[in-house]
């Protein structure tokens, strides 16, 4: 099976400060298939994917330049706007966030902030995104209840239906499992197996056997630099590069 | 400590000897029959009005300074003003309200000059209240709303605000509590020894509690025992607005998991 671009990113260097954190990056990734980005802590992949909806803006210190292209549009021409980039380009970060709302609230605040709906369509798409989530059956008799009253897994479910409910075309994720228990490690997983036949899924972990086991494709990224990228099942049977191998034996990481 | 405890005997004392010359009858007697009633309802306006000024003045100077003002030298600058301004001595808060409100605003000696003058003694309290209230609330529910496509500004008011709105009260009562029993600020921008009712409109002058013991004793030449009784209701007023802070604060940090 073979998959169209969705994103493509051409010379990406990010700073911030004097650090040069991501080095000359060029990638292209699929869509609708899930995308690992890997690589030991500090080598950049968190920033790396912040950059695809522009939340390293948020940081002062921060310094891009070069083009990411997604869905043929440059993220970072003069006139783009980030706020709907945002809507197009959801994100689940590494910790569950939950907004402190109901469960309901929380899922409807995306569609809220961009009027996208309200009343029974506003319902319906609050049932939609936590069936889509996984975690309709779970909580459709306490919509009400607060977010925080969930387990840490179902935040993070909750956390994806949220970024469901504004209708993005890619969802990216930050090590969404690092703060979970195996089974609710497993339940995600799935998810993300679910969700790529919709959507273009970018995920990035230190975790190996997790970007082995949900991604499509992986990119090994070390010190700012893609090192190998490529099928996943190419890259943990045989890896091309030495660091790749090292890294994916568990040298070092 | 000791200190505390001889100020907390003395306070008690006071209370008792409040209790003694006590005559709940005369909370809603009129001030021209010898009641308090005029000097009660005059002493919450002023501070709920107070309130109602500084309130929203300081929850934006806090919102801007902890999330919108740049680091650097004005910055540290107004922050040093703010503590400052928390330890001017009130009667000179007092004459300010009375030179700028007063005189050259026109105001008179009225409730809202007095509104003016005590809400700058309120402010910092507010300012520095709030600024901590926003500050504890974690950063992941701004990301969470700017992850989703909201503005900084939609994210903060909907996320961080909401928030931190308990500790934000807070803030405010404390801030009244402060001020309730207030009487240098008041002196010359707002109280007066007697009206006839309570004031009708913002820009006439008002009876207070704290104006009137002071009355009592300096212009009428009258003993402490003649003022016993309107200490406690001051007193009443006052510790009773610190308790609701000190309960709500209570309640909310249970119904907020991410602040334990």
């Amino acid at each position: 099976m073979t998959y169209a671009d969705k994103i493509d990113i051409r010379k990406l260097n990010i700073w911030f400060g004097e650090k040069h954190v991501i080095r000359g990056v060029d990638l292209k990734i699929k869509a609708n298939a899930v995308t690992a980005i890997m690589g030991p802590s500090g080598c950049g992949k968190s920033t790396m994917l912040r950059a695809f909806n522009r939340m390293n803006d948020v940081i002062k210190s921060c310094k891009t330049t070069g083009d990411v292209f997604i869905g043929g549009k440059n993220v970072y021409q003069k006139n783009t706007n980030v706020y709907d980039l945002r809507r197009q380009v959801g994100m689940v970060f590494q910790k569950p966030n939950p907004l402190p709302k109901s469960i309901y609230e929380n899922v409807a605040f995306g569609p809220k902030i961009h009027k996208m709906a309200k009343g029974k369509s506003l319902d319906a798409i609050v049932e939609k995104s936590l069936r889509s989530a996984a975690l309709w059956e779970e909580v459709h008799d306490r919509l009400n209840d607060s977010a925080f009253d969930l387990s840490g897994g179902q935040q993070q479910r909750l956390c994806i239906a949220r970024a469901l409910a504004v209708n993005p075309e890619v969802i990216l994720m930050d090590e969404p499992c690092s703060a979970l228990d195996p089974a609710a490690t497993a339940k995600i997983e799935q998810l993300i197996r679910i969700l790529s036949s919709d959507y273009t899924v970018v995920i990035v972990t230190h975790n190996m056997q997790q970007a082995s086991r949900v991604s499509d494709y992986t990119v090994f990224l070390y010190l700012g630099k893609i090192i190998e990228r490529g099928e996943t099942k190419g890259i943990f049977e045989n890896p091309q590069h030495e660091l790749t191998e090292e890294y994916i034996t568990g040298q070092f990481g | 400590m000791v200190i505390c405890i001889l100020a907390f005997l003395w306070i008690i004392t006071t209370i008792l000897t409040g209790i003694g010359t006590f005559n709940a009858e005369l909370l809603t007697t009129s001030a021209l029959q010898g009641g308090y009633f005029e000097m009660i309802v005059g002493t919450i306006y002023l501070f709920l009005g107070a309130a109602a000024i500084a309130g929203p003045i300081g929850v934006f100077a806090a919102i801007y300074l902890v999330e919108y003002a740049p680091s650097g030298k004005i910055t540290r600058i107004i922050d040093q003003a703010i503590n400052n301004l928390a330890g001017v001595p009130s009667i000179i808060i007092g004459l300010f309200g009375y030179t700028l409100f007063s005189r050259q605003l026109g105001f008179d000696i009225s409730l809202l000059s007095g509104w003016l003058t005590l809400s700058i003694m309120i402010l910092p309290i507010v300012i520095r209240g709030s600024e901590e209230a926003i500050r504890i609330v974690p950063k992941a529910f701004k990301e969470a709303a700017l992850g989703l496509g909201a503005t900084k500004w939609k994210a903060i008011s909907l996320t961080t605000l909401i928030a931190a709105a308990p500790g934000i009260v807070t803030s405010v009562i404390l801030g009244i509590a402060r001020v309730a029993g207030e009487t240098a600020a008041i002196l010359f921008t707002s109280s007066v020894i007697m009206t006839r009712g309570t004031p009708s409109s913002p820009l006439e002058p008002v009876m207070a509690l704290s104006f009137n013991m002071y009355v009592k004793i300096v212009a009428r030449g009258e003993g402490p025992e003649s003022v016993f009784d309107i200490a406690l209701i001051l007193f009443l007023i006052v510790v009773t607005f610190s308790l609701v802070a000190i309960i709500l604060r209570i309640y909310y940090r249970r119904k907020q998991p991410w602040l334990s």
